[in-house]
C-alpha cells in the first residue's frame, strides 16, 4: 500500500489535468507498475474488451454493436433503479387519480430533464476517473462535502426503506411473509456483489432491471384508449383537477421520481468503475438516453396499467403496493395484477441494490477506502460493509411493526425534489470546471439545461412550501 | 488512447505483464496514482458562495416545511 500524503494532479504528471495520457508512457509508470492492484487488472480486462469491439466497429464488422453493448450500463440501470417502488406508486397514484391526460408528457418532460442532468455525470466520470463524492470533497472542502454528503446519506436510507416497503408488498400480492419476501430481496443484493467484479454485478443488475418492464403487459392487459394517450402527448390535455395541493404534491413526486441525488452519485462513480474514458462518452450519452427512453416507456406503461381504477372512479389516495395490485384484479385479471405486483417488487429490488451501492461508493470516495465491485471483499470490506449495513439497516425497519412506513413512502420523492437543488449547482460547478473537464467542459446549451432543470425544482420546491404553509392559497 | 495499444493479442489480454495492464489503462485512472493524486481546492466567488449558502438555507427550510406537512397528514389519518 502506498501512504505517501498525496499531491496534487498536476504536481505528479507534470501537466494539466485532464489527460488522455497512457498509463504506461507516462513518467511515473515504473512505479505505478509495482502498485497495481486486482481492481486495475479487472479494470484493463474490461479495457481490452473495448479496444477489441473498437477495432472491428472500424473495420465495419458488427464491432459497433458490440461497443455499445460493452459500454451501456450505468446510465441504463440509472433510470432504471430510480424507476423504483414509490416512483411506480407515484405513476400508480397519478393513473389512478387523473387517468390519461397531462401527466403522460409531464413524465417524458422528467426523463428529458434527467438525461441533461445525468449526461454530465458521464463526462464528469469519464474525464476525472473521481466520483462525484471524492471531486465535491477535493474542490470544495470539508464543509461543502459534509452537507452534500448528509443530504445523500439521508435521502438514500429513505429510499432505501421504500425499496423494501415495495419489496414486501409487490411479494404481499402472493401471500409472501414480509420477513421471507425481504429475506429473499437481501440475498439477491447479497448474491449480486459476490462475484467481485463491476461487470459482473452490472450484467446481473442490468438482467433484473429489464423486468420493470413487467409494467408494459400489465398497462397492454388494462386496455388503454390509444387515442386518449395520442391526445394528452400532443395537447397534455386534459389538465388534471381536484385538489390542487394534490397534484402539486404528485407533481412533486413525479419529478422526484426522476431526477434525485444518488443519481448524480451513482452514474458518475459507475462509470469510474466499469473504467469508462473521454473517447466513450457518446457511447455514454447513447447509455443514458437508452435508459431515460425505457424508463419513460416503463414509467408511462405504469400510469395506464392504473387508469382503470379512475374510470372506476375507485378512490387510491392511501393506496400502497399490494393493494393496488388487489384493486386492479377485478378491473384487469389476476395475470395484469400479478405483473404490477411483480413489476412493483423488481422495482424495489433493482433500486436497493442501485442505491446501497451509491452510498458505499461515496463512503469509499469520501474516507479514501477502497471503493470498487472489482476489488474483492478481503480488500474492500469497508466499502462492501457500507453497502451491505445500508441494505439490512432498511430492511429491519421495515419489518419493525410500528415503523411509521406512510411516512417515509409520504416524504421520500419530496424530499428528494428539495436536496436536489444544492446537488445541481455542485455538478455545474464541477463540469463547468475547465481545469478539470479541458474541453469537455460545459457547453452554453448544456448549462442552460442545467440551469433551467435546477429553477423548475426550486420553483418546484417553492410551491410545495407556500401551499403547505398556506393551503387556502391553493384552495386547500 | 491507451486502449488501442494492445489490440494485437486478438486471443486475450495477457495481463500477467503489468505493463500490458498499463497500456490499456490512462495515467489518471490506474488506483495508485488516484490515491496519490488530489485535485486543489477550487477558489470560490463571492457570487458562488452567497448562491450555495442560499441553497443551503433553502434545503433546511424545504426539510422543515415537508416534516410539516407529513405531521399534518400522518395526524389527519389517524
Amino acid at each position: 500500500m502506498d501512504d505517501r500524503k498525496p499531491t496534487t494532479a498536476s504536481s505528479i504528471k507534470g501537466t494539466a489535468h485532464p489527460t488522455t495520457e497512457s498509463a504506461v508512457t507516462s513518467p511515473a509508470a515504473p512505479e505505478l507498475i509495482q502498485l497495481l492492484t486486482h481492481e486495475d487488472v479487472d479494470r484493463a480486462r474490461d479495457r481490452w474488451e473495448v479496444a477489441q469491439a473498437r477495432a472491428k466497429k472500424t473495420r465495419g464488422t458488427f464491432g459497433g454493436v458490440r461497443l455499445l453493448w460493452l459500454l451501456v450500463g450505468p446510465g441504463v440501470l440509472v433510470f432504471l433503479g430510480e424507476n423504483d417502488a414509490p416512483s411506480m406508486l407515484s405513476y400508480a397514484a397519478v393513473g389512478s387519480r387523473f387517468g390519461v391526460g397531462f401527466f403522460i408528457p409531464f413524465v417524458i418532460l422528467t426523463f428529458m430533464m434527467g438525461f441533461v442532468v445525468q449526461e454530465m455525470t458521464v463526462r464528469l466520470g469519464a474525464v476525472t476517473h473521481r466520483g462525484h463524492a471524492e471531486l465535491i470533497f477535493d474542490r470544495f472542502g470539508k464543509f461543502w462535502g459534509l452537507f452534500s454528503m448528509g443530504d445523500l446519506i439521508l435521502g438514500n436510507f429513505l429510499t432505501l426503506i421504500t425499496e423494501f416497503i415495495g419489496v414486501r408488498a409487490g411479494l404481499g400480492f402472493f401471500g409472501v411473509r414480509p420477513s421471507i419476501a425481504v429475506g429473499s430481496a437481501l440475498l439477491i443484493v447479497i448474491a449480486a456483489i459476490t462475484t467481485g467484479r463491476y461487470w459482473t454485478w452490472e450484467r446481473i443488475t442490468m438482467g433484473l432491471a429489464i423486468f420493470n418492464g413487467l409494467f408494459i403487459p400489465a398497462a397492454i392487459l388494462a386496455r388503454p384508449d390509444w387515442h386518449a394517450v395520442g391526445h394528452a402527448m400532443v395537447t397534455w390535455m386534459p389538465l388534471p383537477t381536484g385538489s390542487r395541493y394534490e397534484i402539486l404534491i404528485l407533481i412533486l413526486a413525479t419529478i422526484g421520481a426522476t431526477v434525485t441525488p444518488w443519481m448524480l452519485f451513482f452514474q458518475q462513480s459507475a462509470v469510474v468503475d466499469k473504467g469508462m474514458q473521454p473517447r466513450d462518452i457518446n457511447a455514454g450519452r447513447f447509455d443514458t438516453a437508452l435508459g431515460a427512453l425505457l424508463a419513460a416507456v416503463f414509467a408511462i406503461a405504469a400510469i395506464l396499467a392504473t387508469v382503470p381504477l379512475f374510470h372506476h372512479g375507485i378512490s387510491a389516495a392511501d393506496f400502497q403496493g399490494a393493494q393496488f395490485a388487489e384493486a386492479l384484479e377485478p378491473l384487469i385479471g389476476h395475470v395484469g395484477a400479478a405483473l404490477f405486483a411483480l413489476g412493483i417488487f423488481e422495482a424495489g429490488i433493482v433500486a436497493a441494490i442501485a442505491i446501497s451501492t451509491s452510498s458505499a461508493y461515496a463512503f469509499g470516495e469520501v474516507f479514501k477506502t477502497g471503493h470498487s465491485l472489482n476489488r474483492p471483499l478481503r480488500e474492500a470490506w469497508p466499502f462492501y460493509l457500507t453497502l451491505l449495513g445500508s441494505a439490512f439497516a432498511a430492511a429491519a425497519l421495515v419489518l419493525l411493526p410500528r415503523f411509521p412506513l406512510e411516512f417515509v413512502v409520504l416524504t421520500v420523492n419530496v424530499i428528494a425534489v428539495m436536496a436536489m437543488p444544492p446537488a445541481l449547482a455542485f455538478l455545474l460547478l464541477l463540469v463547468n470546471d475547465r481545469e478539470l473537464m479541458g474541453e469537455h467542459a460545459n457547453g452554453f446549451w448544456a448549462n442552460m439545461g442545467g440551469v433551467t432543470v435546477t429553477i423548475l425544482l426550486v420553483l418546484a420546491g417553492l410551491g410545495f412550501g407556500i401551499a403547505t404553509v398556506f393551503p387556502h392559497w391553493l384552495g386547500g | 488512447m491507451s486502449d488501442d495499444s494492445n489490440n494485437k493479442n486478438a486471443k486475450g489480454p495477457a495481463l500477467n505483464d503489468p505493463r500490458a495492464v498499463l497500456s490499456l489503462l490512462e495515467a489518471d485512472q490506474v488506483v495508485a496514482a488516484k490515491r496519490r493524486t488530489q485535485f486543489g481546492r477550487q477558489q470560490l466567488s463571492s457570487g458562488t458562495r452567497f448562491l450555495l449558502w442560499g441553497l443551503r438555507v433553502y434545503v433546511v427550510l424545504m426539510l422543515a416545511i415537508v416534516a410539516l406537512s407529513v405531521f399534518r397528514a400522518v395526524h389527519s389519518a389517524h
